[in-house]
C-alpha cells in the first residue's frame, strides 16, 4: 500500500426532499488510498449507501467536493461522468444485472467495447482471462441467465474489473452469497487491492466480511463515528 | 467499438421477445400495405372516373364566348351620368361559333404538348321520330379525329362508327335517345334546328357510353352534314376540341394557347370543376385514412417499445452506471425501431402490392369496368416507406428518451 490518494471527499452534503427536507449526509470528508481495502458500514438509513452513491458519480445531487485520481468530478456533464465512470470506476452491486441475453464472456466485454481502447480481440482475451481470475472460465460462453446466483455475481465482478479501473465500488457485493462464495469474493478483493494496487469501496452489512479488510468506515446519522 | 456494441445489445432485445417483435413488424406492414392499397386503389378510381369523363371531354377547348355583359351598352357610351332612354333594346348582330377554324389550327397544332385536335359543329336540334320529339345536341364531327380524342368508336354497340365517312346522311344516336324515339338501327330520324330548317337522317349506329348527356341526348353526324344544316361555311365550327399529353397540365397549356388564339380557350377543370375537387377529395380520404392507419402502426410500436424499457429498466441502469451514456441508450432503443420500421416497411411494400394485384381482380362490371380499378404508381411506395419510417421512428424515439433519462442510482437501489 502506497500513500497516493485515490479518492477524496470533501465537506460533502446531501439532503432528501422527499417525503421531507431531511439531511442524510452532514459534512462529510475522508480520503482513500491507493490499493486500501475500504468497508463502509453502518446501519440501515445511517446514509452509507448514499455516500457510496456520490462517490460513484451516478448521483450528482449534493455540495462539496469529490476527487478521484486527482480528478475533480464535481460540477460535470453526465455523460462526462459517464465517460469517467467507464474508465476508472468498477461497479459491482448486491444483484448481478448482467444482460440475460448475453453470455458471461460478452457480459464482461461490454464495458471494454463501450471504452473502446483495445480491439475486440484483445477485449475478448482480457475478458477471458478475467474470468479466469475468477474461476469462471468453463462458464464463459454460457449465456448469463444459466449461470448460477454465485457464478453471476463473479461475472459481475470480472465485468467491473474489465477496464482496469482505479477504484471499484461495491454495494452489499457478497449481499446475495453464501458464505463460501464470500469467501472467494473477498480473497479477490483483496489479491486486487495488494497485487493490482486497485483500490476497493465496499459496503456491507456483514461484520466479519469487514473486520478482514484494511479499513472500516463506520457511519451513524450521516457522519462517520471513527 | 461501441457503436457496434449498441447494435448488440438492440440485437439481443429484439431476437428475445420474438412475439413482441413480430406484432410490432406486423403493424408497420399493415400500416404501409393498407397505404399502398388504398392509395393505389384511389388513384385507380380517379384515373377510370377520369377516363369516362375524357370519353366526351377534351383537355382543352376552344369556343366562341358568350358575348359579355350587354345589358347596360349606353352607359359604357355615355357615361353614368347621363339620362339616356331606350325601348326595346336588341343585340342586333353577334357572331356564334368560330369562322375560320383552320388558321386557329394552324396557328396552335405545333404547340409541342397537343396530341390531337378536332373540330366540332355542336347545333342545338329536336330529334323527331313521328310523334315523338326530344330535345338535344347534333354534334357535326371529323369521323376520324373525333374517335382518335375519345375513342368513342369503342361505345359503339351496334352498326358502325366509320361508316359515317361514307354517308352524309347518316347518324350515330345514342342509345338512350334512340330508345326513347322508338329508333333502331336503319331507321329514319328527322332533325330540326332552332331556325326550322329540318333534314331526314338515318341511323347508322348507336353508342352507349354510360354518361348520360351523351346517351340520352346526343347525335353524331359528318361535320359538312351540320354546317350544311345550320347554312354555315367551310371552316366553321362552334368548337375545337384539342387533347395534351398530361391532362394535369391543361391549364398550364390554356394559359399559353390563349395569346394566340381570339377565341376562349378552356381547360377541362375551369369547366368541369366537379371532376378535379371529385379527384381531391378522394385523393384527401385516401392519405387521411392511411396515415391514420399508419398512425395507429406508430401507437403499437410506442406501445411496445414502452414496454420493453420498463422490462429493460434495470439492465438500463447498469449500462449507465457502467458508463454507457444517453446517446448510446437513446441509440439502443432507436435502431430497434428502425429496424422494425424498416422489416415492417419491406414487408408491407410486398404485401401491399399483393393486396392491390388481389383486388385488381375482383369482378365489378360497370362502365367500362370489368374488375376493380387499380394503379401502381412507385412514388406511393416510396412515400408509404418513407411514412412509416417517420412513424416508427418518432415512435421509438419517445421511449428511446425516456430511457435515457433513466436516473441509475434510483433503479439500483431500489
Amino acid at each position: 500500500m502506497n500513500e497516493e490518494i485515490a479518492l477524496s471527499a470533501r465537506a460533502i452534503c446531501k439532503y432528501f426532499h422527499e417525503p421531507e427536507t431531511f439531511q442524510v449526509l452532514k459534512d462529510i470528508s475522508f480520503d482513500v488510498k491507493k490499493g486500501e481495502f475500504l468497508s463502509m458500514i453502518g446501519k440501515s438509513g445511517s446514509g452509507k449507501s448514499t455516500l457510496l452513491y456520490l462517490l460513484s458519480t451516478m448521483d450528482t445531487d449534493y455540495t462539496g467536493e469529490i476527487t478521484i485520481n486527482g480528478e475533480c468530478l464535481t460540477g460535470r456533464t453526465q455523460n462526462q461522468l459517464a465517460a469517467f465512470r467507464n474508465a476508472h470506476i468498477g461497479f459491482v452491486f448486491q444483484f448481478h444485472y448482467l444482460l440475460p441475453e448475453f453470455t458471461a464472456l460478452d457480459n464482461v466485454m461490454l464495458p471494454a467495447l463501450k471504452l473502446g481502447r483495445k480491439s475486440e480481440e484483445e477485449i475478448r482475451e482480457d475478458a477471458y482471462s478475467n474470468l479466469k481470475l475468477l474461476g469462471l472460465e468453463a462458464q464463459a460462453m454460457k449465456q448469463s441467465n444459466k449461470l448460477s446466483g454465485g457464478q453471476q455475481q463473479r461475472v459481475a465482478i470480472a465485468r467491473a474489473l474489465i477496464n482496469q479501473p482505479a477504484v471499484i465500488m461495491g454495494d452489499e457485493p457478497t449481499g446475495n452469497l453464501d458464505s463460501k462464495n464470500t469467501d472467494i469474493v473477498f480473497d479477490i478483493f483483496r489479491q486486487l487491492a495488494a497485487e493490482r494496487g486497485q483500490t476497493i469501496i465496499a459496503v456491507t452489512h456483514d461484520d466479519e466480511f469487514a473486520q478482514k479488510s484494511d479499513r472500516i468506515l463506520e457511519m451513524a446519522d450521516g457522519r462517520i463515528l471513527n | 467499438m461501441s457503436r457496434v456494441t449498441n447494435l448488440k445489445i438492440s440485437r439481443a432485445h429484439l431476437t428475445s421477445r420474438v412475439k413482441q417483435t413480430m406484432v410490432a413488424i406486423l403493424s408497420v406492414t399493415f400500416g404501409i400495405s393498407m397505404y399502398i392499397f388504398m392509395n393505389g386503389f384511389m388513384t385507380g378510381v380517379n384515373d377510370t372516373q377520369t377516363e369516362l369523363a375524357f370519353s366526351t371531354l377534351a383537355h382543352l377547348h376552344i369556343y366562341n364566348d358568350l358575348p359579355e355583359d350587354n345589358t347596360n351598352l349606353l352607359q359604357k357610351k355615355y357615361g353614368e351620368d347621363k339620362l339616356v332612354n331606350l325601348r326595346n333594346a336588341k343585340v342586333i348582330q353577334y357572331t356564334e361559333g368560330i369562322k375560320n377554324s383552320a388558321k386557329i389550327i394552324a396557328a396552335i397544332e405545333d404547340h409541342p404538348a397537343i396530341t390531337g385536335i378536332t373540330p366540332q359543329v355542336n347545333v342545338n336540334v329536336f330529334f323527331r321520330n313521328g310523334a315523338t320529339k326530344l330535345n338535344g345536341v347534333l354534334s357535326g364531327i371529323d369521323v376520324k379525329q373525333e374517335s382518335f380524342l375519345f375513342g368513342t368508336e369503342k361505345y359503339i354497340t351496334e352498326g358502325s362508327w366509320s361508316s359515317m365517312e361514307d354517308r352524309g346522311d347518316g347518324v350515330v344516336l345514342g342509345a338512350g335517345l334512340a330508345e326513347k324515339l322508338s329508333l333502331t338501327l336503319d331507321d329514319n330520324v328527322t332533325v330540326i334546328t332552332a331556325d326550322g330548317v329540318s333534314r331526314n337522317f338515318k341511323v347508322i349506329g348507336i353508342i352507349k357510353t354510360t354518361i348520360g348527356g351523351v346517351d340520352n341526348a346526343k347525335g353524331y353526324v359528318r361535320i359538312s352534314s351540320a354546317r350544311q344544316l345550320i347554312s354555315k361555311n367551310q371552316g366553321y365550327v362552334t368548337d375545337i376540341q384539342i387533347n395534351i399529353k398530361n391532362f394535369n397540365e391543361a391549364t398550364k397549356v390554356a394559359t399559353q394557347l390563349a395569346p394566340k388564339v381570339s377565341y376562349k380557350v378552356e381547360s377541362w377543370n375551369e369547366s368541369n370543376g366537379q371532376l378535379q375537387a371529385g379527384n381531391d377529395l378522394r385523393n384527401i380520404i385516401a392519405v387521411a385514412v392511411s396515415l391514420t392507419i399508419l398512425l395507429v402502426a406508430g401507437f403499437g410500436i410506442f406501445n411496445i417499445m414502452n414496454m420493453t424499457v420498463n422490462e429493460k429498466i434495470k439492465e438500463i441502469a447498469i449500462l449507465k452506471a457502467m458508463g454507457f451514456d444517453g446517446t448510446d441508450i437513446i441509440q439502443i432503443f432507436l435502431v430497434q425501431s428502425v429496424i422494425i420500421g424498416v422489416i415492417g416497411g419491406i414487408v408491407g411494400i410486398t404485401f401491399g402490392y399483393l393486396v392491390s394485384v388481389l383486388v385488381s381482380y375482383i369482378p365489378f362490371r360497370v362502365a367500362t369496368l370489368d374488375t376493380l380499378p387499380m394503379v401502381y404508381d412507385p412514388q406511393d411506395y416510396i412515400l408509404a416507406f418513407i411514412f412509416g419510417l417517420i412513424t416508427t421512428f418518432v415512435a421509438g424515439y419517445l421511449p428511446a428518451k425516456k430511457a435515457s433519462q433513466v436516473d441509475p442510482v434510483e433503479i439500483i437501489r431500489g
